[in-house]
Parts: structure tokens; C-alpha cells; sequence
């Protein structure tokens, strides 16, 4: 029976996670639950980009999932890979591991007041969509579904939490 | 969501690489990587990569060499220069050699997405308009002329010699030969061919109404004219003016028109401006007009100026060995629209086919086929479907022999080659009938 396992990284909102677990089972059939593990992320810091390399981090989260166990790393860290300015999330096609910024999620950074539940819910479209790559679900171009391409937060409040119908039985055909 | 399109990543470093693919993988295109301009040189040979991101700065050779080298490959392929800003000069100048477009390190993640997405476009427009451009020519390809009889064979050379000139053609035939066929067999493989042909039926145009349809009318021209409209000579500028059935025109009609041909100048009917059209004049004619010249019902300029390439095609009686050729289009074409199993063409349908002396030339042919697939069952096209009874040819056989064979191969066919049914009506058994096919050499048309 595999396993999502949700892994803070510098990541205080606890809380936030443990009330999306029971979603992100319902959505993928798998158990989901939280695990804590430390890691220093200092050593993937980019003094030049002041972002941390999310390349170097998802590399050290891999050898953590074992079987067809999902891990899948959250951090309020601000990510990057190196041809991107930044990124929400990441993850190995098909693979074990994720990784998801929740930096640029945060009304805040904008401007604007805070607001814990789209903040909330912008982090949990991102954890299905990359949890989706990790089930080898590439990118969607139906407006609306969690596997829509996203580079801003306006387009993520723009799509749903849930798959369409075609990824949705891909998922499926990828799973049997 | 898959995508067809490849993609090929050459960058030295590998979290470049390994950051890219792994980008585009998941927006599901086909991704491969080269760490040097040599690596890209032979992963292009030995696979059809549709669009390549080359970093300006490789070890050996440097991406402006690579991004050349590439166009002379294949230059339908798009090259992205991934450049720093410090060498936007350098990616700038790659642009000059036919790059698509460039990006600064690092991207903003929406600048690549939407550079790929736009990139994608460009190389789907460009293969829908190539396979347009194939699909034109194939339309009215020269080969898609049918017929393999020496007349023909002229009448299709004449046609490639003078397709690509500029050349005012007449094309003389009988009705039903074809003439429009050829007019766009020249049109389609001449330079104009990306333009219409515009196509004036002179006989089924009225005298009156004929002015107004060749030099088009200003509002107000005449009782009616509500709005200004283009006429035909305005209607082909760039393009191809086919003048059907041009012995039909008055002598009125064949001043002005020589007066257009000569000039390319014309005014709308009720007009003052005077317009230049720039078309090339095709006619066709199922008279002489040599002899309409000599009678004084054509106007000898005009004939002198319309006469610079001529081609003649020959009535279908003339060219006999055609027949058979456009009979079994003919049969494949209507077949397939109708639905119908037809394939063949019997032996005597065949017969009578080549004893008719086709007034109607090749459109009659096509009727008789059309009509007998209508009306007709089984794989081939029999004598009884084709209403040309007298035109079977009478028998002349001298020996028993021929006439035993002869007798045989029409019950063959009226029975579709049914040997047990045959068998039963020549009052024979299975084998015997098979051993006087073979001694007759009687062979099936399938």
C-alpha cells in the first residue's frame, strides 16, 4: 500500500497541512499523512539569487520514499531552479518526490492583506498538482483543472482543486 | 497533455539540463539534451527535433556557430538562444542568422512557457501551410490529366512548357474534352497559382449584362447598380483570367476586350478612374476561330493576340486507347462516392465503350460510368448497364471455336464469374467450363 507522505521543511503552518490531508487522500486513493524530518536548508542557499536551490533540495528529499511511497516537501522558503526566476513547486515525472514553495503563495507579499484561507487553498492546489507529476500527469490545458500550468497566483485561484475528466482517467490508465 | 512536438536542450551545465527538461517534460513534449554543440549536431542528424534551445556559450563551438550550423541543416528548425544579459548583443546577432527568438538567464518561468506556446504555433502554421500548399497542387496536379494516349501525352507537355510563362494560351477543343481541366492544369503550375483563376463563362453571360461583368460598375452605372462592384478584370489582378467559350463574345465585346489585353488598363463601367490589372489570359473555343476570322465573325487582332500558345485537344474518339484509362477512374471516382463494390470493367462493356463515337467526349464518358454505377450490381461494370446496345460490335467469328469462346466469356460476365452458375447455363459441368477457359485463354477483368 503506498503512502503521501507531507514533510515540513522551515514550514510552521502545521496545522494548514493537517487539514488537507484527508482531501489530498480523497483525490489520489492513497493514504496521506504528515512526517516531520529535519534538514538544514541553509546549504542550498544561493547568496547571488537569495533563493534556495530546489534542484539540490528534491535530490535529498528522493532516497527518503521508499517503495511507491510519495514524499513531498513544503517549505515557506523562496525556490528556484537555475533557468527559472522562481517556482511554486516541483517534482520528478512519474517519480517518488515533490517539492512545493509556499513563499509567493501569501497575499501579503503582494500588498494585500492577509488571507489564511486562500493561502490555504493556493497551497493545496499546488501539492495535488505536483503530487499529479509524481503520478506521471503532465500539464493540462483544460481551464479549471488542478494539472493546468500555473506561473502566478492569479491563475492558480483560477483553477480548482479537482483533476478533469481526460486526467482523470489518465491517472487512472497510468496507475493500472 | 501530450504534446507531438520534440524538443532539444543544449546547455553545458546539467542543472540547466536536468531543470529544463524536466520543465518541459511536464507540459508533455518530447525532450532531449546535449551538453556541447557536437552532441546537438548528431542527435539532430539522427532524429527530427522541432525546436532547439541553444545556450549562447558552449565549450568548442559557441551557439551563434551551432544556431548557423542548424539553419543549414534544416531551417524550418526554431532555435531559442538561452542567453545572460551581458550577451544580449551576441543572441541579437543570432537573430540576424535566423534564430526565432532568445531568452535571458534566468526566465521568468510565464516568458518561456508562452515563448514554446508561441514557437509551437508558428512551426503548426507552417506545416498546415505546407500541407495546404501540397494539397493545392494536387488539386489540379498535370498528372491528375487522365490519359495515356500519345495525343494526350502532347497536349499535357504543351502544358508544362507553358505553365511557368506568362503566355496568353487558347485552348481549342471540342465540348466536353476538358478545356477548363487544362486551363487549370496550366493555372495551378504557374507562378500564379496562389491566386484564383477567375473564370468567365462568355456564352452564359448575356450581351448587356457582359460589360459590366469584365470591367465591374461604379454605383449608379445603370437602373440597378445600387453599390460599386469589381468586375472580373479587377477580380484576377495577380491571378489567372480564363475565357471560356470565347467565340461567343460580340464584335463590341472584342474591342474592348482587346483594348484590356493590350493595356491591362480599364475603367468600371459609369466610371473615370482608370484601374491596371495585372492577369494572365487563358481562352478556350470549341470553334476555329481561324475560320470565324476568314468569315469575318472574329476580329483578326484580337484572334492574333489571344493566339500566342495554342493547344489543341483531341476528341475522344480520336484518342480511343484513352477509354479505358478514364473509364476505370471514372468507375474508382463514383464507386467511392456512391458506396458502391464496382471496380471492373466488363470486356464487352468495354467494347461497346470504344465503338461510340463520344459526341460528347469525355463528360459523356463520365456520365455513361456514373450512370452505370447507379444502376448497376457486383464488382463490374457489365454491357447491360451502358445504354449503347447498338454499338456492341457484331460478331464475325468464322470457326465454332471463337464462337464457343466468345459465347463463353459473355455468360462468364453476366453471371460475374460465378463458375457454378456460368457452368449451369451453358448446360456444362464446373470442370469442363474450367478447362475451356483455360483453353481459351479467357481471363477475368479483376
Amino acid at each position: 500500500m503506498s503512502l503521501i507522505r507531507i514533510i515540513p521543511l522551515q514550514f510552521a503552518h502545521f496545522d494548514i497541512l493537517e487539514q488537507m490531508l484527508s482531501t489530498i487522500s480523497n483525490r489520489y486513493g492513497v493514504e496521506c499523512g504528515l512526517s516531520s524530518h529535519h534538514m538544514d536548508l541553509n546549504r542550498f542557499f544561493d547568496p547571488v539569487r537569495s533563493q534556495y536551490n530546489a534542484n539540490e533540495i528534491i535530490k535529498e528529499l528522493l532516497p527518503m520514499a521508499s517503495g511507491e511511497d510519495k514524499i513531498v516537501g513544503v517549505t515557506e522558503l523562496d525556490l528556484f531552479i537555475p533557468v527559472l526566476r522562481y517556482i511554486f513547486g516541483q517534482a520528478y515525472l512519474g517519480g517518488s518526490a515533490a517539492l512545493i514553495s509556499a513563499h509567493r503563495l501569501d497575499n501579503r507579499r503582494y500588498g494585500l492583506n492577509d488571507d489564511p484561507k486562500i493561502y490555504a487553498e493556493r497551497l493545496l492546489k499546488t501539492i495535488l498538482h505536483e503530487i499529479g507529476h509524481t503520478f506521471g500527469l503532465k500539464h493540462c490545458f483544460q481551464p479549471g483543472c488542478t494539472m493546468v500550468s500555473t506561473t502566478y497566483v492569479e491563475e492558480l485561484d483560477q483553477k480548482s482543486d479537482l483533476l478533469c475528466k481526460s486526467c482523470h482517467l489518465e491517472l487512472k490508465r497510468l496507475r493500472d | 497533455m501530450d504534446n507531438n512536438l520534440s524538443i532539444l536542450i543544449v546547455d553545458d551545465e546539467l542543472s540547466v539540463r536536468d531543470s529544463l527538461s524536466n520543465w518541459f517534460l511536464e507540459d508533455g513534449y518530447n525532450v532531449d539534451v546535449a551538453e556541447d554543440a557536437k552532441v546537438a549536431l548528431k542527435k539532430l542528424e539522427a532524429f527530427n527535433f522541432h525546436i532547439v534551445l541553444v545556450d549562447i556559450k558552449l565549450p568548442g563551438m559557441d551557439g551563434l556557430e551551432l544556431n548557423r550550423r542548424i539553419k543549414s541543416i534544416n531551417e524550418d528548425i526554431v532555435v531559442i538562444i538561452m542567453t545572460a544579459f551581458a550577451s544580449v548583443d551576441s543572441a541579437v546577432e543570432a537573430l540576424k542568422d535566423g534564430a526565432y527568438d532568445y531568452v535571458c538567464k534566468p526566465f521568468d518561468p510565464d516568458a518561456v512557457s508562452h515563448l514554446i506556446r508561441n514557437a509551437s504555433q508558428s512551426i503548426q502554421l507552417s506545416q498546415e501551410n505546407l500541407s495546404l500548399q501540397e494539397r493545392i497542387k494536387s488539386l489540379t496536379n498535370i498528372e491528375a490529366v487522365i490519359g495515356g494516349s500519345e495525343a494526350i501525352l502532347k497536349v499535357l507537355e504543351q502544358v508544362r512548357q507553358v505553365a511557368d510563362t506568362d503566355s496568353t494560351v487558347i485552348i481549342r477543343g471540342d465540348s466536353g474534352t476538358g478545356k477548363e481541366l487544362i486551363a487549370k492544369a496550366i493555372h495551378m503550375n504557374s507562378p500564379r497559382r496562389f491566386f484564383p483563376m477567375v473564370t468567365v463563362h462568355c456564352g452564359a453571360i448575356a450581351e448587356t449584362l457582359m460589360e459590366s461583368e469584365l470591367f465591374g460598375h461604379e454605383r449608379g452605372a445603370f437602373t440597378g447598380a445600387q453599390y460599386a462592384r469589381k468586375g472580373k478584370f479587377e477580380m484576377a489582378d495577380g491571378a489567372t483570367l480564363f475565357l471560356d467559350e470565347i467565340s461567343t463574345i460580340s464584335m463590341k465585346m472584342q474591342i474592348e476586350l482587346l483594348r484590356v489585353l493590350e493595356t491591362k488598363r480599364f475603367t468600371r463601367v459609369g466610371g473615370n478612374r482608370e484601374y491596371k490589372s495585372d492577369f494572365r489570359v487563358i481562352c478556350a473555343t470549341n470553334r476555329d476561330l481561324k475560320s470565324m476570322v476568314d468569315a469575318g465573325e472574329f476580329r483578326e487582332d484580337l484572334y492574333y493576340r489571344l493566339n500566342v500558345f495554342a493547344i489543341s485537344i483531341p476528341p475522344l474518339r480520336e484518342r480511343k486507347e484513352d477509354i479505358k484509362i478514364l473509364a476505370e477512374h471514372f468507375i474508382r471516382l463514383y464507386a467511392e462516392q456512391m458506396n458502391k463494390p464496382t471496380k471492373y470493367i466488363g470486356k464487352r462493356a468495354l467494347k461497346a465503350l470504344e465503338n461510340y463515337p463520344f459526341p460528347g467526349n469525355v463528360r459523356e464518358l463520365e456520365n455513361l460510368i456514373e450512370r452505370a454505377i447507379v444502376i448497376g450490381t457486383g464488382d463490374t461494370v457489365r454491357l447491360n448497364d451502358l445504354p449503347l446496345d447498338k454499338y456492341t460490335s457484331q460478331p464475325t467469328w468464322e470457326s465454332i471455336q471463337e464462337m464457343e469462346s466468345h459465347h463463353i466469356q459473355s455468360i462468364l460476365e453476366k453471371y460475374d464469374w460465378n463458375i457454378s452458375r456460368a457452368a449451369k447455363a451453358l448446360g456444362v459441368d464446373r470442370v469442363t467450363l474450367y478447362s475451356k477457359i483455360k483453353k481459351y485463354k479467357i481471363e477475368s477483368p479483376k
